[in-house]
């Protein structure tokens, strides 16, 4: 998705990545990001929770006019609440024989 | 909370799955255009790569690897009206509400507030994760992709990745 980004600023159009893997992230670089602390898949908070998704989007939008600087990189401070742990998905073993087909 | 560590995650799964060291991709640079404009004259798309798919459409390959697929989304389909297959994260809180990944409504929210200039007329799901064929992506996806944004008059595009 960062590489996209890339793609997509070098032909002419301004991105924000809004991530959850920070160490991914800072790898890649795209052009502008913001990292979220909180479970891949919860990047913009709790379902029902309009007011706090909104609060998020609303912050990964001005990022794009408050970014300084190519490849910028920004911690924003919301706290999940709870810890959490990286997803380990279902590795069955059909999805691992169907992968190593690819 | 410390950062989870995905890269040393996703190594260690992958590796005893029996796959090769994935090279993931460093760059010391990065590009750069300015916002051209006020947010409240831009015209913002999303992309979320979170494989979520119109009920319409077929599904994502959950395990998707060297998948370029990427949709156009409706902007104004409701957002009960989507199926998402993905099993590199945990998914069912976004199953419940799209928009905790994929903020459609929130976004239309602001442009009818006229925070934004308008909501594009498309959205955009795909590119999922591990893609091993990077220079057909740098090379031929992602500058089809950007053309289609470029047709659609897009100023901003807001990217989540999952």
């Amino acid at each position: 998705m960062g590489l996209v980004a890339r793609v997509v600023e070098q032909l002419g159009i301004p991105t924000v990545n809004v991530s959850t893997g920070r160490d991914i992230t800072a790898l890649v670089r795209p052009p502008r990001s913001l990292f979220i602390n909180v479970p891949m898949g919860n990047t913009f908070g709790r379902p029902g929770d309009a007011d706090g998704q909104r609060d998020i989007l609303r912050k990964a939008l001005n990022f794009a006019v408050t970014a300084d600087e190519p490849g910028a990189l920004v911690d924003l401070p919301v706290a999940w609440g709870e810890p959490f742990e990286y997803f380990t998905g279902e590795a069955t073993p059909e999805a691992i024989a169907k992968q190593k087909k690819k | 909370m410390e950062p989870i560590r995905y890269v040393d995650a996703l190594n260690n799964k992958y590796g005893a799955m029996g796959f090769p060291a994935y090279k993931w991709s460093e760059n010391e640079t990065a590009p750069w255009t300015a916002l051209s404009k006020p947010l409240s004259e831009c015209t913002v798309a999303l992309l979320v790569s979170g494989g979520i798919s119109h009920c319409t459409a077929p599904a994502f390959d959950p395990d998707a690897r060297n998948d370029h697929r990427v949709d156009a989304i409706d902007p104004d389909a409701p957002t009960d009206g989507y199926q998402i297959h993905d099993s590199y994260y945990d998914h069912s809180d976004a199953g419940r509400d799209l928009n905790c990944i994929f903020p459609i409504d929130r976004l239309r929210e602001l442009a009818d507030a006229g925070e934004i200039g308008a909501v594009a007329a498309r959205h955009w799901s795909g590119f999922m994760g591990r893609t091993y064929d990077r220079s057909r992506l740098t090379a031929e996806s992602a500058p089809a992709f950007a053309e289609n944004l470029k047709q659609d008059g897009v100023d901003l595009l807001i990217a989540v990745p999952a």
